[in-house]
């Protein structure tokens, strides 16, 4: 199958207003923007943010995500020890989807996003578009791995009665807040047209 | 357009983003160095039981400032106590030295005070006090109960051991004249001595009150007497009679002593009544033993030297003294009875003090070598009742101080109506041990002898010849008469010798002045006599 692509053509699409111009201009003709081919060291930026995503999702599981103070005493608690807690409780769904998408869902991005990163440095030509929708679900999951900080914060500002209960956020909900924050700026920095671009060179090779 | 024309290098240039997981990682390496550096050391306290312990949430506390988290609590490995791995923060690290101080904080409601509302809410806590040593350690034992009195805090620090356990408790006051000077820290029953030991705190500047010669009463309740005088009623403040305590003071009669030292050991009385009838500290223990009967001797008998009370019989040692003769092998041969005396120095006007106690050691060593003696003597007549005497003897059998029955032992003598008796009976068993018997037997004999002499004595007697003596005695006489008669003086014999005896005696006159005048002259008998002339009176040149 042989498709014609703008970069075939020599044509860059502008990142900002999407307007194909060729691709040996510098700057956007419409919007004036930078120009170019893809994303600039697309696979070095991902994989920059996905280790720092790593080295941050460390703390976020070690550290108390959330401190309850409860009539002076202060308890703090992880998330996995939370989703413990919960099982114990019998709110079994609760912890289910805080299991999911505080634990599952950053993992998941992680280690799909490494996948990508690697497959495209091996320029590896396996199932493009199921690599294609891998990186679809990523970027749109990623949005919703913010539960957990979201959930904390509504604490926080809800739970505050004076001596007798209160609750603090943890070290690990700022870790968790960038584990997030990273992953997404990750899957945006990442390219997916290099999937394909493989695929276009051995088009034209064969 | 070839200058226009974008160089499209595809550098394999390192980007710039690569700061974002270096600065992370950065950070987390500045995190983990910090956390590393200023990470307080893991602690372990032995409890008895983990009350009040409740792992990640206990708290320990100094000054009300926390100072480390109870990670786990768990069993010793002899199961008989808990082990609390504790972390503590770094800044606590000089608190934790060898005489550290642990306990666990919790609500106390006692009769005197309540303390620890705060943790009904919070929860127990362990509460540090630093000790003050500069050894640091790791592992603590913690307190049962909160001390009494900080570490450091100015007063001193007393023991006190007590022979029954009293109503003194932990907590108790120490009283002054009934005022309020310190408290009992700790009270232990130890069942090896059978005493009680209690600890207590006088604050400062009451310790200047306690001195070698203080005694402690067991100030506590309400002691009632009834006697000939009325009822009498004696009570400390009404704090002591619902929380005992313990007074201290001097007892009449005895002058001030030495300052004392921390941890120094004193007695508990039970009364002050106690004090005053046994008013001295210290003393000894002396063994004697008397072979002779010790009927009349109990315990608490005075003991005298010379007639000065100097101690008392503790008790009469029967039961150790027939343990120790079958020990030895001697038993029913009849061993004297140890009999066990306590004599004080300060009842002989000595100071009461350990060295007075020396010395009366040394001085009945001495003594004894010296014909020192105990013995028994009859204190009352009446009641029949005995006291020990102490005296020095002479002619006795040179002895020195034993040991009997892990006492210094004070070699003993028989006096008094014991040994009048005794000398009783050693006459009576000489005169018994005469051989009367033989001596009879002798004598009848000699009797019958006597008695078959007389029977020949009868029969020369009841002879004729015998008979007629007396007629032949008389007729003796009549003729002695007869004779006499010729020289009575009417008799011719009588007057001629009355005669010649008159002539006799002129012859005796001249005789004498023949004499006289030979032994004037011996010649004269054959020269004629010349005159001799009249001596003349010379005057003396």
């Amino acid at each position: 199958m042989t498709q014609v692509t703008a970069a075939s053509k020599d044509l860059a699409a502008c990142h900002v207003c999407c307007k194909l111009a060729s691709s040996e201009l510098h700057h956007c003709p419409r919007c004036g923007a930078a120009m170019h081919l893809r994303k600039r060291d697309s696979i070095q930026r991902t994989l920059a943010l996905l280790v720092t995503a790593c080295l941050l999702y460390i703390p976020a599981n070690l550290y108390p995500i959330m401190i309850t103070d409860q009539l002076g005493q202060s308890e703090g608690s992880t998330i996995l020890g939370g989703v413990i807690l919960l099982i114990h409780h019998g709110a079994v769904p609760v912890a289910l989807v805080i299991f999911l998408f505080s634990v599952m869902v950053p993992i998941g991005k992680l280690l799909s996003m490494f996948y990508l990163v690697w497959t495209v440095k091996r320029h590896s030509r396996v199932t493009p578009r199921q690599r294609t929708v891998m990186y679809q679900i990523t970027e749109f999951v990623g949005k919703w791995s913010m539960v957990d900080v979201f959930v904390v914060a509504i604490l926080v500002a809800l739970v505050h009665l004076g001596g007798i209960l209160g609750i603090r956020p943890g070290i690990a909900a700022l870790s968790f807040a960038g584990v997030v924050i990273v992953t997404m700026i990750a899957a945006e920095s990442f390219d997916p047209r290099l999937i394909w671009d493989e695929m276009e060179e051995q088009d034209r090779g064969s | 357009m070839a200058a226009e024309q974008a160089n499209i290098s595809q550098g394999r240039s390192i980007s710039g983003i690569w700061i974002i997981p270096l600065l992370a990682l950065a950070l987390g390496a500045y995190m983990v160095v910090h956390t590393w550096m200023t990470e307080g050391p893991e602690i372990e306290i032995a409890f008895k039981n983990a009350s009040g312990l409740e792992q990640g949430k206990t708290k320990v506390k100094y000054r009300n400032v926390e100072m480390g988290l109870v990670e786990s609590v768990r069993l010793n490995d002899d199961l008989d106590g808990v082990i609390a791995t504790i972390k503590m923060e770094h800044q606590a690290i000089p608190l934790l030295v060898k005489d550290t101080q642990f306990w666990v904080v919790t609500a106390r409601v006692g009769l005197g005070n309540i303390s620890g509302l705060d943790t009904l809410l919070s929860g127990a806590y362990i509460q540090i006090e630093p000790g003050e040593r500069d050894v640091g350690e790791r592992h603590f034992v913690a307190l049962e109960r909160p001390p009494q009195t900080p570490a450091g805090a100015p007063g001193l620090r007393l023991k006190l051991t007590s022979e029954n356990t009293s109503s003194v408790g932990v907590g108790d006051g120490v009283l002054y004249n009934g005022f309020r000077v310190g408290r009992i820290e700790s009270m232990v029953f130890d069942p090896n001595d059978r005493l009680a030991h209690y600890e207590l705190f006088i604050d400062a500047p009451y310790h200047t009150l306690v001195d070698s010669q203080s005694r402690f009463w067991d100030a506590s309740g309400i002691s009632l007497s009834a006697g000939a005088d009325g009822i009498k009623l004696d009570t400390g403040s009404v704090d002591t009679i619902l929380l005992g305590g313990v007074s201290f003071g001097l007892p009449p009669g005895i002058s001030k002593g030495e300052p004392v030292a921390s941890d120094t050991e004193f007695k508990l009385y039970d009364s002050y009544d106690d004090i005053l009838k046994n008013p001295y500290r210290y003393g000894l223990y002396y063994t004697t033993s008397f072979s002779q009967s010790i009927k009349g001797l109990q315990s608490g008998a005075p003991v005298e030297y010379r007639g000065l009370p100097i101690g008392r019989v503790e008790r009469v040692m029967l039961k150790e003294g027939l343990q120790n003769s079958i020990k030895t092998g001697t038993e029913g041969s009849g061993t004297a009875i140890p009999v066990l005396i306590y004599l004080e120095p300060g009842r002989i006007g000595l100071p009461d003090q350990p060295q007075s106690v020396e010395y009366l050691k040394k001085s009945i060593e001495k003594g004894v070598t010296l014909g020192m003696r105990a013995s028994l003597e009859t204190g009352n007549l009446l009641s029949g009742s005995k006291l020990i005497s102490i005296n020095y003897f002479k002619d006795v059998e040179p002895a020195s101080v034993g040991e009997l029955l892990d006492y210094t032992f004070i070699p003993s003598i028989e006096t008094g109506l014991g040994q009048i008796e005794q000398k009783l009976n050693a006459v009576l068993d000489k005169i018994n041990k005469l051989p009367l018997e033989d001596t009879l037997g002798e004598a009848n004999t000699a009797i019958a002898s006597l008695n078959a002499t007389l029977a020949s004595l009868n029969l020369v007697l009841e002879s004729e010849s015998t008979q007629e003596l007396p007629e032949q005695l008389d007729k003796t006489l009549q003729d002695l008469q007869g004779t006499l008669k010729g020289f009575s003086p009417d008799s011719e014999v009588y007057q001629s010798i009355q005669s010649s005896l008159l002539r006799l005696n002129r012859t005796l006159g001249n005789m004498e002045s023949l004499t006289r005048t030979l032994s004037g002259q011996p010649n004269a008998a054959i020269l004629p006599s010349d005159p001799v002339p009249d001596p003349i009176p010379e005057v003396s040149k």
